[in-house]
């Protein structure tokens, strides 16, 4: 636990060097670069022992007034979240120097270095507590620090505007955290997790405690139909804190549903029930709205949303394992969503930092405008299809893997005999939301890499510098040794998914078949690449001895095809969304000579803005009696003493007391 | 290990090509035409082997390795169903995951390929065939739930294999139901009308063959070769489902499986000669009503 203190105050100490060297940029952001990276491979290596061993590793700090103890600690579940934290978030603090170099004239990057390695550490402290004190302190320090960064480009008036969504919300949800714990620890004899761990709440206060939680960690993860301060707060962070917002700071939601479930012990069934229908309505409604987008980085956002979706699936189906006591399911449902977390970190950070170049080398983040970067941004475009096929669950890279447990847990459920049986039925929507995010990443890769340019935008791009292909490489490396060797993955995390689930560790012919499987996925992986390579071999051999002509695509015996004739992004997703448009939440204006298509995002522009819009112009009218004016407000006061002096004398009861 | 699986697996490789044909010889012959030989898939193929390519300038790297990665995909998943009626090559517990993936997969691929080309037929084929895909993928994850609930396994080997049997007696509703949407689905995946028509002579109506416009030679061979496959394989669902071959003896399992496919083959161009392809719009529908077959087989278990 030293050492995870020690590098944190590295990656503080990295944060404050960017800030102080602020005149001499370029070796300010180097020595943050490296303590950053230091301080993340220092703090991580205890996480990784813990993971490995098993054993909780934690540290009690004298008691602060008025908070009580404060404990920091290791066990299974708070490491796998610290590694997935810093492994992603180191790669990220590194782009974020290339990335930013540019801007250093413009806007003050220092400060944004500085700030993510507050932020850094803030979600390090998150995840890490085991008090409510520490916890709420640091998830009110990882509020703020993101709400700066999201706010780096304060010029634009949309940034404003996703900023202070973000800010109204974060609040709501520390808000509800507050009220949950502190209805919790009313019967406990400290704040620590372990005290609220050991008071059983009444059934009625066990209820309220789950409910505040959904409500303040659903709004933290991106949960539909509370995502809405999302799409808007990461598209328009600078791309490396996106990837940070969208790939580890939600996940602290996520963290905090699972922590609190390991503390209560047992969950009712209403719980698991409500998970697994909020993770299916996020699920399909995330990628599908996803679908409708036309900026790059909003796109991805919704794929967030998505994949939160698929974590509350197996969370939910986890939930319900517990509630109807089916140790097998429980545990395959929990595996599936603490894998599926970190998998999503690394892919989704990828993506995010792919875009970044993309945005860095073209100057624009609209997908119609795009086309064409593949040859030009070769690397890039390597990294951000490996993230794509991850995104997407196919073989053989890491999303699979997890998507794969949580099918399991789904299939599982089916041979309960009890109402969890019906939970089967979600697997069907998992596969839907599969077909829908082949069809949006085919899209993205297609539309934004392949053919030819649509403008002048990507013409002259090329790939970003080492500084910002290393980590997306590594990142891109991850995702295909997590998919190669998915022992690496599953094996700690059914040893988290067993510490919630409460379950003691048992032999069950299912989880057997789990530990079997794992080394069979590794062989289809290698043998599906065997195949490939030999097909390959086979192809160039007889390709050497044929003539190989290049020439035109083939128009169809039209005139030569330009970059404009090509489909475009919002072709591509027509016939999917088709006659659903209006679910999907797309605009549309044309006239005889024109088609404009806009995508909303139907809670926050269909529900909140219209109901907010309307609070405002009726304390607008409200207003007409607060005037100003002073001989108003003595006749309001006549008039208020008139209508009591009356009311009181119509009162028979009021009038005898009087008397 | 007996030889079995590799046998069962080598003979469809080899009979796949014939499937395609045999279809098209059915449909010719019900609408009053000779039609082409069975075995044209297979001239095709060797012809197609010998020759050159010509590649389009815009394309890149992945144009060339989309092929591969479908082919490859295809067979490794063709090793994931028992095709003797008993055991796959290998399997394990969720494959029947991996086989929906590795031919997700195989789409993907061909999908981008469609797209790098940079022509608008091909980016309106890519983008059919993503719609067509993701509508089948839920019909077919709900069929294989049923076959979960019936047989209680969860890998490829178990569902298809002596457990399915012994459930027919039983639940012989379900059974149908799932059936009869795997079928529905080897029409959509296949490009088979309802859904397309391989036959059609406008780009403009096609789905799967304006995603292939560009790709010649060997490359093209891959593909029309490994769609095969993927046709066998869908007929092997089918066949697996509706008659269980668990209880035979392996060397009778294999010629009925041989056989099942060819009637399998015949009732696809029977349907192709009963009707015509559905407006682009309705094929959501068809596939919806895919889903909703498998549904209420899943539902009867459930009751």
């Amino acid at each position: 636990m030293i050492l995870v203190g020690a590098g944190l105050a590295l990656i503080l100490a990295g944060g404050l060097s960017a800030v102080l060297l602020r005149r001499t940029p370029a070796i300010g952001e180097r020595v943050f670069a490296t303590l950053v990276a230091g301080g993340g491979i220092m703090a991580a290596l205890p996480a990784i022992a813990t993971l490995v061993d098993g054993r909780s590793r934690m540290v009690r700090l004298a008691p602060m007034a008025p908070g009580g103890a404060w404990v920091f600690g290791l066990d299974r579940l708070s490491a796998w979240f610290l590694v997935t934290v810093l492994a992603t978030g180191t790669a990220i603090a590194i782009y974020g120097t290339d990335y930013l170099a540019p801007e250093r004239h413009q806007r003050p990057t220092w400060a944004a270095h500085g700030l993510l390695a507050l932020l850094l550490v803030a979600i390090s402290g998150v995840v890490t507590s085991q008090a409510v004190v520490p916890f709420l302190a640091a998830w009110e320090v990882m509020a703020v620090s993101a709400y700066l960064l999201v706010m780096f480009e304060s010029e634009r008036a949309e940034v404003r505007r996703a900023g202070l969504i973000y800010l109204v919300l974060t609040h709501a949800s520390t808000i509800a955290l507050l009220a949950m714990f502190a209805g919790w620890s009313r019967g406990a004899a400290e704040l620590t997790f372990r005290a609220l761990a050991d008071t059983a709440p009444a059934q009625g206060s066990s209820t309220v405690i789950l409910a505040l939680a959904l409500l303040g960690f659903g709004i933290k993860a991106g949960v539909v139909p509370a995502h809405f301060w999302l799409p808007g707060a990461h598209a328009a962070a600078p791309s490396h804190i996106s990837a940070l917002l969208s790939g580890v700071m939600l996940k602290t939601g996520i963290y905090g549903l699972l922590r609190v479930m390991s503390l209560l012990g047992v969950v009712p069934a209403w719980w698991g029930w409500t998970l697994l229908g909020l993770g299916l309505a996020s699920g399909v409604l995330g990628v599908f709205w996803a679908l409708a987008q036309h900026d790059l980085k909003r796109l991805l956002a919704y794929h967030s949303v998505e994949n939160i979706g698929i974590i509350l699936l197996g969370m939910g189906v986890g939930a319900l394992g517990i509630a109807y006591h089916q140790p097998v399911v429980a545990v395959l449902g929990l595996t599936g969503a603490v894998l599926h977390t970190l998998n999503h970190a690394l892919f989704k950070s990828l993506l995010f930092l792919g875009a970044g170049a993309v945005v860095r080398a073209t100057g624009t983040r609209t997908i119609d405008q795009l086309g064409g970067l593949g040859p030009r941004m070769p690397l890039t475009a390597t990294a951000f299809l490996l993230g794509s096929v991850a995104i997407v669950g196919l073989p053989p890279l890491n999303g699979f893997v997890s998507e794969w447990v949580v099918f399991q847990a789904l299939f599982r459920s089916g041979a309960a005999d009890s109402g969890l049986r019906v939970a089967i039925v979600a697997a069907a929507g998992l596969g839907l939301i599969g077909g829908l995010a082949l069809a949006c990443f085919t899209k993205v890769d297609g539309v934004v890499f392949l053919g030819r340019p649509r403008s002048a935008a990507g013409v002259g791009a090329t790939d970003p510098g080492p500084a910002s292909i290393g980590p997306m490489l590594a990142l891109a490396a991850a995702c295909l040794g997590l998919g190669l060797f998915p022992a690496l993955g599953v094996g700690p995390a059914v040893e988290i998914a067993r510490s919630i689930a409460g379950a003691a560790p048992f032999r069950d012919p299912a989880l057997a078949a789990l530990d079997a499987a794992l080394p069979r996925i590794a062989f289809l992986a290698l043998a599906l690449i065997g195949f490939g390579v030999l097909l390959w071999l086979a192809r160039g051999y007889r390709l050497a001895r044929s003539p190989v002509a290049t020439s035109v695509t083939w128009a169809c015996a039209g005139g030569p095809l330009t970059g404009r004739m090509q489909y475009t992004a919002s072709s591509y997703a027509a016939p999917l969304l088709g006659s659903a448009r209006s679910v999907a939440g797309i605009r549309v204006r044309t006239s005889p000579t024109s088609f404009h298509s806009h995508p909303i995002d139907l809670v926050l522009d269909g529900v909140v803005s219209p109901v907010w819009e309307r609070i405002g112009r009726l304390a607008h009218e409200v207003r007409l009696l607060q005037a100003g004016r002073l001989r108003w407000y003595l006749l309001y006061v006549i008039l208020t003493v008139l209508a009591l002096l009356v009311y009181l004398g119509r009162t028979p009861a009021m009038a005898a007391g009087a008397r | 290990m007996t030889a079995s699986p590799y046998v069962s697996l080598l003979a469809v490789l080899l009979v796949a090509p014939a499937l395609p044909g045999i279809a098209t010889r059915t449909k010719s012959l019900l609408t009053g035409r000779r039609g082409a030989p069975v075995l044209q898939l297979y001239f095709d193929l060797a012809k197609l082997a010998r020759k050159g390519v010509v590649y389009s300038r815009t394309t890149t790297l992945v144009f060339r390795i989309a092929p591969v990665v479908l082919a490859a995909a295809v067979l490794v998943a063709a090793f994931l169903l028992p095709l003797d009626g008993r055991a796959p090559i290998f399997g394990f517990t969720g494959d029947l995951v991996a086989f929906a993936g590795l031919l997700a997969l195989g789409r993907f691929a061909l999908v981008l390929a469609g797209l790098d080309t940079g022509s608008s037929f091909e980016g309106m084929g890519a983008s059919r065939e993503v719609t067509v895909a993701s509508f089948a993928e839920p019909a077919l994850l709900l069929s294989l739930t049923v076959l979960v609930l019936v047989t209680g396994s969860l890998s490829l080997g178990g569902m298809l294999g002596a457990p399915l049997a012994g459930a027919w007696p039983v639940q012989a509703p379900s059974m149908v139901l799932a059936g009869a949407s795997l079928f529905m689905l080897l029409l959509a995946e296949n490009a088979r009308v309802p859904i397309d028509d391989p036959a059609t002579h406008l780009e403009l109506t096609m789905i799967h063959e304006v995603i292939i416009l560009d790709h010649s030679g060997p490359d093209l061979g891959l593909i029309l070769y490994a769609g095969a496959v993927k046709f066998a394989l869908f007929g092997t669902l089918v066949v697996s489902v509706l008659i269980p071959r668990g209880r035979f003896d392996p060397w009778i399992a294999v010629p009925m499986l041989l056989g099942g496919l060819v009637v399998v083959a015949v009732l696809v161009g029977v349907v192709e000669a009963a009707m015509a392809r559905l407006r682009m719009d309705r094929i959501p529908q068809f596939l919806v009503a895919a889903a909703a077959l498998a549904g209420f087989g899943v539902i009867l278990l459930l009751r």
